[in-house]
């Protein structure tokens, strides 16, 4: 609670006055992005619902929010230009496309990570100042975290793989539409060397004379192809920029990472809670139940379910992967069942659960109120696991050429498009993905040691390990 | 509870699991959004309602559900695998598979022995010298080689092995046993008898057995490091070191061998790990074992084909989960004395 003298003790050395500005000078410079997100995100939800053909009312506010400035937009920042002769033309001050490109990218991350210190100043604030209580045990935690730099890098790499999929249009140099979707319906400026004049070319035309096929046609990382466009990671075999494929699969796969991983962890704790707290019979048929899933190699149950569901109505849902993030929580949820079993376990003992029992309290109720906190912690080490494991399934998956349908960008299929040129000068289109998936991987499992030594400095470390391997893929 | 009424026990829990797993598939086969007996059939032919009817009957699909169920589960039960529909199309699939399953087999034990030899005593490596650069070289390199992709890694390893005499120096086809029909695809099992035979077929499957023990390799690494750790502060250790124990009885008598406890039930527990990167990995180095049969299946529409594959490897990973416990009892006397 606020009581007048925190209040003016707060107000008087306007401290949370500047965090408040701070943030508020944070939203604007993106509030056109976010409002525009909001609407798209709306305007799919609408259109899903079976019978809604068109949002037109939703359409109108998603244009208006378009139009408000976004300083971390293509627009403001254009690196998308050309050479005429004297100087580059349409591009960010007139500096050279990679420059502008990599400004705007950095500007991406300084942004980001200014959020992150804003969000850390804040909750510092609400400690120091408005908090009644000087300690609380989850401030140890924090504390313990925060010397934990092997959980601070995983933090750091997960951030910054957040930050790449909230911001991937912006990322890219070009954008999925232009370069991939709709590539012969959008066409660009180049400086043609040879007639020493700008010419005009269709984009997929484009691509065509770009593509990365080996050492007698290739587009490295870091380089211009002849059109003058700038490709960070070099391009594909067909000629499509691999950076901005790569960006834009980050986002996919955190979407079904996170999805799964939420409704395995519902899954998984509720059905702890209950094994734990009736023991005896529930507690044997789940365990039976659990281990039936668990005889079936899950990237196994993977192949088999996205086979028989993938001509189902729910596979059309974003591409698959709603179909996909649906068969991980359902195949997976026996591996974090069973690392929680114990702990529920444990805590289904203690004193105050036979209190609550003899006060008269639901089951429901001492489940989620005397229970559920005790095992949130474990779920959080299981999650941030599970999530890099199944980051390294989907990737798995698409590139047997299941899951995620074809032309949605994912990972795992830039890596088996790259397949046959790894031995040649096109090796960045396997080599960039993996190394990229490796990294993620290692960020989310690092992230799991930090919390789990932050929560329980005791714990031995060497307990289930099996969660960050993503099912043998 | 005895150790025996404690196996029991568990032989006795396997069954419900086998019934209920092999149920799951059913379901999830023949009562599924798809018609297993129109997806067998060409474009042409679902048109066409005598090989319809034909299809429907030969898999039993005109039968009530649950008289086909009982059918299926009581086929499955006597090893009444059937024939297959498009893959390889009307042969057994009892012979298919005891063709499939060997190269499969051969690919897992070379990749559970070489985890066990490198990361074991990587891990016991760098327990002994906890908090050395060696450690955290080591552990370190273990966690990165875990979280990499397996697929990719092969194709990685394949790219590096298929060009290591411009890399090396020196050419992995000829090093050793001569690999003339390539660097990957499958082992040649028939010659295994002799010493020439067995290394090449050896040779073949290595860079995939690496492959695919990587992540086995890292948790094994891990444990053992943390198991070394857990065991060097023992009063046992303390108490041998006082009594004058020399340093290399200490260290493989006292630490090593308790710290091998513990590694036990995760070896064997990696087998989910093992059979379901089958697939990725048999894919990438082009080797004909049953999980590039079970994807294969799935691909091409052999929906019954692929339920039976998936009872095979619910038995197989029962059978190592049964295993386990055989050994859990062996080795730790406490199991099954302390109640369930």
């Amino acid at each position: 609670m606020l009581n007048r003298e925190t209040l003016q003790r707060a107000s008087g050395d306007g401290r949370t006055l500047a965090w408040l500005g701070i943030g508020l000078l944070l939203f604007l410079l993106e509030a056109g992005a976010a409002a525009t997100f909001t609407m798209e995100a709306l305007i799919k939800i609408a259109l899903a619902v079976p019978g809604v053909d068109s949002a037109g009312f939703l359409t109108g506010l998603e244009s208006a929010a378009r139009s408000i400035p976004t300083l971390l937009s293509r627009e403001a920042i254009p690196n998308q230009g050309y050479y005429n002769g004297s100087g580059y033309q349409e591009t960010f001050l007139g500096l050279a496309p990679a420059v502008a490109w990599a400004i705007r990218a950095t500007l991406v991350y300084v942004y980001a990570f200014g959020i992150m210190g804003w969000v850390v100043a804040g909750y510092r604030l609400y400690r120091s100042t408005y908090r009644k209580a000087d300690w609380t045990p989850r401030d140890d935690v924090l504390d313990r975290l925060r010397s934990h730099n092997w959980g601070l890098f995983g933090l750091v790499i997960v951030f910054m793989f957040v930050t790449m999929a909230v911001f991937a249009p912006a990322l890219g140099p070009t954008t999925v539409d232009q370069n991939m979707r709709n590539s012969y319906g959008n066409d660009i400026s180049y400086w043609d060397s040879e007639s020493g004049s700008v010419e005009t070319i269709v984009v997929g035309e484009a691509n065509l004379g770009s593509a990365s096929r080996g050492n007698n046609q290739n587009v490295g990382p870091w380089s211009y192809d002849d059109y003058g466009r700038f490709h960070p990671f070099g391009t594909m075999q067909n000629g499509r920029d691999l950076f901005t494929f790569l960006m834009v699969g980050s986002r996919i796969s955190l979407v079904i990472g996170v999805l799964s991983v939420g409704l395995s962890a519902t899954i998984a704790a509720s059905l702890a809670l209950t094994s734990a707290y009736y023991k005896g019979r529930v507690d044997l048929s789940m365990v039976l139940v659990s281990d039936a899933v668990m005889a079936m190699p899950q990237l196994l149950l993977l192949i088999m379910l996205t086979t028989v569901l993938g001509d189902t109505w729910i596979n059309e849902i974003y591409s698959g992967g709603f179909l996909l993030a649906l068969i991980f929580a359902f195949t997976g949820w026996t591996y974090m069942w069973r690392s929680l079993r114990g702990p529920a376990l444990q805590v289904s003992e203690r004193e105050w659960i036979d209190a609550a029992r003899s006060f008269g309290q639901r089951p429901t109720t001492i489940m989620r109120k005397h229970m559920l906190p005790y095992i949130t912690g474990y779920l959080l080490i299981y999650g941030s696991m599970t999530l890099g494991g199944a980051i390294i399934s989907i990737a798995g998956l698409s590139y047997l050429g299941l899951g995620v349908a074809p032309p949605t960008p994912e990972w795992g299929r830039a890596v088996n498009l790259g397949q046959d040129y790894v031995r040649t000068g096109s090796w960045h289109i396997s080599l960039i993905p993996g190394i990229l998936i490796t990294l993620v991987v290692t960020g989310f499992n690092a992230l799991g040691d930090g919390i789990r030594d932050a929560i329980d400095p005791q714990s031995d470390s060497a307990g289930d390990e099996t969660a960050g391997a993503g099912a043998g893929a | 509870m005895s150790r025996a009424k404690y196996l029991g026990k568990r032989l006795l829990m396997a069954i419900p699991v086998v019934w209920l797993g092999a149920t799951m598939t059913w379901f999830i086969i023949f009562m599924g959004p798809i018609d297993p007996a129109a997806r067998l059939l060409s474009e042409g032919q679902v048109r066409n309602p005598a090989a319809y009817q034909a299809a429907q009957t030969q898999l039993g699909l005109n039968q009530p559900p649950l008289q086909h169920y009982f059918d299926w589960l009581s086929s499955l039960l006597v090893f009444d695998l059937g024939q297959t529909w498009l893959l390889y199309q009307g042969s057994n699939v009892n012979a298919l598979i005891m063709d499939f399953l060997p190269r499969t087999l051969w690919l897992g034990f070379w990749s559970v022995l070489i985890a066990i030899f490198v990361g074991v005593p990587l891990g016991f490596y760098a327990g002994m010298r906890s908090n050395t650069v060696a450690d955290y070289v080591a552990s370190m390199g273990g966690i990165v080689w875990r979280a990499m992709p397996n697929f990719w890694l092969g194709i990685m390893l394949l790219a590096l092995l298929g060009s290591s005499e411009a890399i090396f120096g020196f050419a992995w086809e000829t090093v050793g046993p001569d690999l003339l029909t390539g660097i990957s695809g499958n082992p040649d099992l028939t010659q295994l008898g002799t010493v020439d035979g067995f290394l090449r077929a050896t040779k073949k499957v290595l860079p995939a057995a690496i492959v695919l023990g990587s992540a086995s390799m890292g948790n094994e690494m891990r444990i053992g490091r943390t198991a070394v750790l857990e065991v060097k502060n023992q009063d046992y250790v303390e108490l041998a070191k006082v009594k004058g124990v020399s340093k290399r009885s200490l260290v493989y008598k006292h630490i090593l061998r308790n710290a091998l406890v513990p590694l036990v039930p995760i070896i064997t527990s990696e087998a989910f790990l093992l059979i379901g990167g089958s697939v990725l990995v048999e894919t990438v180095f082009g080797i004909n074992g049953i999980g590039y049969l079970f994807y294969q299946a799935a691909i091409q529409g052999d929906l019954p084909l692929v339920g039976t594959l998936m009872y095979v490897f619910i038995l197989m990973i029962v059978g190592i989960n049964l295993i386990q416990d055989v050994l859990y009892t062996l080795i730790d006397p406490r199991v099954g004395l302390e109640g369930d």
